[in-house]
């Protein structure tokens, strides 16, 4: 098919077939350390987690035979289980929202080319220079009640009593892990989006001027529609990292108080390194995020994907 | 506007680079560099004794994080006296299991191994120790060494698989210019629960802003198992079974001291946080000044001194008098991975030897291992040392296989128990007990 | 007056965005100056000064070992990312193969995966191809966490170029190639400078890979930054933290600045497809 498209001018004597299979070929030379490393370091260690779901594996005591499906059923079973799926879903509806809807605020916001603007896009995107892990560890200092500034701040506005943390109570540690996520990825998506804007063609505007639409107008009819698969890219990946949070979580929370920020991710963790020093459940687990995944971004590109027909993919 | 292109070098060099990874594309899935060099040299030297061999071996050594400070001062003091060398490892303290879990499977345990001692049994059950009973049982002062530790790594054949690394245990202190201040007498802390609870009053009821009664790690299951048990043990009482399947922390003594607390809460005599506190920060505020009198680990009892706290130090009192502590920090065993077992057993053997922990550990102000030399020249005049002497004999270290998952992991049902008899007082401890139970007994 | 009038009505923008800015850097502006500044319970307890540097740079092995550490494997991911994903890119995104969107969609998947299951898999498997306690096995695996994002990149950015630029190539008589060496790369050098910048600040900043694959010496930075802030019964040098969170940022940011233009260019030049 995309043989017409393709260069011909040095090959046009070669029959197509044959030199179809060269182009084969040579594609796959190119594409031949994606597929060794995808196998190597990926496909392997997932089949890997596979067998481990359906095997009576303790972290320490090591493999004792298929035992499938009890993993399952234990995972399903543990009394974390549902909690940390609801604080996980939780989690991800807020921070999408959030950082989607302020991805694009920042974006309008320095969208034309002035010094100024351009300033601030690099403080919106400095934040993103950091690690996770990171910037975890600067607002763990931050939201101390010892070091960091925010705990006299919040007591004189009388959101809180006393020296307490700010992690101590499941709201506090939920919105303070949200702060950070936002601090952290919201340049990022600016930026995502901004590319968006920047392909909006002016001429559109103009038009829409001419009819006389206010700014409202212009931004429901114009600037949403036409940033569709911006806004479809952004959201799969927000929607995908925020259901596989961890790191922000590790570090600032714990999964507590009471495990009330506990991610299903965290959960995966905690089951095979903390409480039951089981890999088997921990994987099991892990295989079911991942098919939990697998249905919610084809649901998702599904909904999104707006007038092209995409690349069926994602970054 | 091609010619233009052309003519870069940059992108040539880069792509040259990319061609030599083309080609190498075909080995790519089979590059290694480093040969495994697990093999190792000196394995069971002949004439072994008591002591172990130091013949210049390099022994690899894994603690977590925690006790950096006092692990580091016991292996550089062996390197510069020995021709063996250990190299010390540090672990994320929430990350141990992980590690040591992922290097048991592997078979790269490191030689020497060390574990909070509420983990070891759990180590010790899954065979994670090399057996050393013949080598404990010959060292000439095992008597003498604060048995805990021990216990923790003994399985139930009795076999024993680990000695004392660092030691740690839960005090009572007090601030004395607090105590001044509410009238109380700032060299006598409390004796039994019941003057904890008036003494704590006592300060709360000075009105300070910022200051406390007392202030506990509501949240934080292990800070309450190392504060609390004392004073059950010292009421004469269990916390759990011997075979460590059982929870029995609804006895008498056990509910009046939930109820102490709630009292306390009521009162108004908990310091703010307490309630959320989950261990990260639970001995800042008496190294503040806010705090009149709670249980403490003695190993920040120096931080709190040096903070420029007027402290009283005292033993952890029981429900009506008795004193007792929890023998916490970490044992130390030697791996099954390890094939130097007599050179680490040198550093086990020299480690527990007078002269290491005289003028390695008690110099550094540490607690020793060994109960005839908890009086010596450096705790003179330290008072937190002769308050150590006097309740280690008492002290105790639960041994149970899911301890931590008991107790320490977050959202335990240690903490639930505790969140519900003193801060909600729901008067549902016999059922929370048997929870405990139920995560002990799996 | 129109000028002032306009200037002023201004003012809510330039009060909006000057309040955002200073909200975006007040927490890296804070922690740069806390750890120089007097902290109880840290190195630095008197006065301004840079004793919890110090406390950083004699940490256990010192800092030039796990500087060193992180340096490699921050090379190895960023070399093997930025030219596998290259190759890759431009096989996704001017060739048809038998495969071609099964290997896409796998790569991409690699997303999908929580990382923390794989650590004891990697762990094994790493053992069985000796590449266990590595650096090289280390920059690898962070290579392929890399591989989604670096490949999708790198696909639209080959993309995003005309059809002509290469054919004009090819009728010079080179090879796919040299065409690629030779034309393309220069064209998709933001996409080059975004993935590799990528490649180098997730390599330069992971902690839980290292912590699981490697031991003893070969601990990187940010590892020896997570041990330090514990310290005996749960108590935190936040000073020490705080200098080591200054350490790991500083190259993160410089290289940011540095490299900025390209790498918002990298976005642009072929999102616009989206």
């Amino acid at each position: 098919m995309t043989l017409t498209q393709a260069p011909s001018i040095a090959t046009a004597v070669t029959p197509p077939k044959r030199r179809y299979r060269a182009r084969s070929l040579r594609a796959w030379a190119y594409a031949s350390p994606t597929a060794a490393l995808v196998l190597v370091f990926f496909v392997i260690p997932v089949v890997l987690v596979f067998w481990m779901s359906a095997s009576d594996w303790p972290l320490l005591a090591g493999n004792r035979g298929i035992n499938l499906p009890d993993n399952y059923t234990d995972v399903v079973d543990q009394r974390m289980f549902w909690p940390a799926v609801g604080f996980t879903l939780k989690y991800t509806v807020i921070a999408t929202v959030l950082l989607i809807g302020l991805g694009l605020g920042l974006a309008m916001l320095v969208q034309e080319s002035t010094r100024w603007r351009a300033f601030m896009r690099t403080t919106f995107l400095l934040p993103t220079a950091l690690g996770l892990a990171s910037a975890s560890l600067l607002f763990y200092a931050l939201y101390s009640p010892q070091v960091g500034p925010l705990t006299p701040l919040l007591e004189k506005l009388g959101l809180i009593e006393g020296n307490v943390s700010i992690l101590g109570t499941p709201t506090g540690a939920l919105w303070s892990t949200v702060f950070l996520i936002v601090w952290r990825f919201a340049g990022f998506y600016m930026l995502l989006l901004l590319v968006g804007l920047q392909g909006i063609p002016g001429e559109v505007y103009e038009a829409a001027r001419l009819d006389g639409a206010n700014r409202w107008q212009t931004f429901k009819g114009i600037t949403l529609p036409l940033l569709r698969p911006s806004l479809a890219l952004s959201t799969i990946m927000c929607v995908t990292g925020s259901l596989l949070a961890f790191d922000q979580f590790y570090i600032l929370t714990k999964g507590g108080p009471d495990g009330s920020t506990m991610t299903v991710v965290q959960l995966v963790y905690n089951l095979a390194f903390e409480s039951k020093r089981n890999l088997g459940m921990a994987a099991a687990l892990s295989v079911i995020v991942l098919l939990a995944l697998v249905v919610i971004n084809a649901l998702q590109l599904r909904v999104l994907r707006g007038t092209d027909e995409g690349k069926g993919g994602k970054a | 506007m091609t010619k233009l292109y052309l003519r870069r070098r940059p992108a040539r060099l880069v792509a040259t680079v990319a061609m030599g990874a083309l080609a190498l594309t075909g080995l790519a899935a089979c590059s290694s560099d480093e040969p495994s060099s697990n093999e190792s040299s000196g394995s069971a030297a002949p004439g072994a004794s008591a002591d172990g061999v130091d013949d210049g071996t390099t022994l690899s050594m894994w603690t977590r994080a925690p006790l950096e400070r006092q692990a580091t001062q016991l292996v550089d003091a062996y390197n510069a006296s020995h021709k063996n060398q250990v190299k010390l490892e540090i672990i994320p303290n929430d990350d141990m299991e992980g590690k040591v879990g992922g290097a048991a499977t592997n078979g790269e345990l490191p030689d020497l191994l060390a574990g909070d001692v509420v983990r070891v049994p759990y180590w010790v059950e899954n065979g994670l120790f090399t057996d050393v009973t013949d080598r404990i049982d010959a060292l000439p002062f095992k008597d003498d060494i604060s048995s805990g530790h021990i216990d923790a790594g003994t399985d139930t054949d009795g076999k024993e698989h680990t000695l004392p690394f660092v030691q740690d245990i839960s005090v009572m202190v007090w601030n004395k210019a607090l105590y001044k201040e509410a009238g109380l007498d700032p060299e006598k802390g409390p004796t039994t629960i019941e003057e904890f609870k008036t003494q704590a009053q006592a300060v709360a009821g000075l009105k300070k802003d910022g200051v406390s009664g007392t202030y506990y790690g509501g949240n934080c299951g292990g800070c309450l198992v190392f504060t609390w048990f004392p004073s059950i043990w010292a009421a004469g009482d269990e916390v759990i079974s011997e075979d460590g399947t059982e929870s029995l922390l609804n006895s008498d003594s056990a509910k009046t001291l939930y109820n102490t607390f709630a009292d306390l809460n009521e009162s108004g005599a908990v310091g703010a946080g307490s309630k959320e506190e989950t261990g990260a920060t639970w001995t800042a505020p008496f190294s503040g000044g806010n705090v009149g009198v709670m249980p403490y680990p003695n190993t920040a009892v120096a931080a709190a001194i040096e903070a420029g706290i007027d402290v009283g130090v005292g033993p952890i009192p029981g429900i009506e008098g008795g004193t007792s502590t929890f023998l916490g920090g970490d044992a130390m065993g030697v791996s099954k991975d390890s094939k130097k077992v007599d050179q680490a057993w040198n550093f086990l053997a020299w480690s527990l030897s007078d002269d290491t922990q005289l003028n390695v550990v008690a110099k550094a102000g540490d607690v020793v291992s060994r109960n005839s030399l908890l009086d010596n020249e450096f705790t003179k005049d330290d008072p937190t040392a002769s308050v150590a002497t006097a309740v280690i004999p008492n002290g105790r270290t639960p041994v149970a296989a899911n301890f931590s998952e008991a107790f320490n992991a977050s959202g335990s049902p240690w903490v639930t128990l505790i969140r519900n008899a003193t801060f909600d007082r729901t008067d549902t401890v016999d059922a929370d007990n048997d929870a405990i139970t139920a995560t002990l007994g799996q | 007056m129109s000028a002032l009038m306009r200037g002023l009505s201004r003012t809510p923008y330039y009060v909006l965005t000057g309040g955002l800015a200073i909200l975006f850097l007040y927490p890296m502006i804070w922690t740069a100056v806390s750890s120089v500044s007097p902290q109880p319970g840290s190195a630095q307890t008197d006065g301004y000064g840079f004793g919890n540097y110090s406390t950083v740079v004699n940490y256990q092995a010192g800092l030039w070992t796990y500087l060193g550490n992180s340096i490699v494997i921050s090379v190895v991911a960023v070399v093997v990312t930025v030219l596998v994903s290259t190759l890759g890119g431009y096989a996704f995104a001017r060739f048809t193969f038998p495969g071609k969107n099964l290997l896409f969609l796998l790569t991409l998947a690699i997303l999908m995966v929580p990382y923390a299951t794989l650590l004891i898999p990697l762990m094994i498997w790493l053992k069985t191809m000796h590449l266990n306690n590595t650096l090289v096995g280390v920059g690898l695996v962070l290579a392929v966490f890399q591989l989604p994002f670096a490949t999708f990149m790198m696909r639209i950015s080959f993309e995003a170029i005309p059809r002509e630029m290469e054919e004009a190539a090819l009728v010079d008589g080179c090879g796919s190639f040299s065409a690629l060496r030779r034309v393309l790369l220069f064209a998709v050098k933001p996409g080059l400078i975004t993935v590799g910048l990528f490649a180098f600040l997730a390599a330069w900043n992971d902690f839980m890979v290292p912590l699981f694959l490697l031991g003893g010496d070969k601990q990187p930075l940010p590892l020896a930054m997570v041990n330090m802030r514990q310290q005996v019964m749960g108590v935190i040098d936040y000073g020490a933290t705080q200098a080591g969170v200054v350490i790991l940022t500083v190259p993160c940011v410089v290289l940011f600045l540095v490299l900025q233009r390209h790498y918002v260019n990298g976005f642009m030049s072929g999102a616009l497809k989206g």
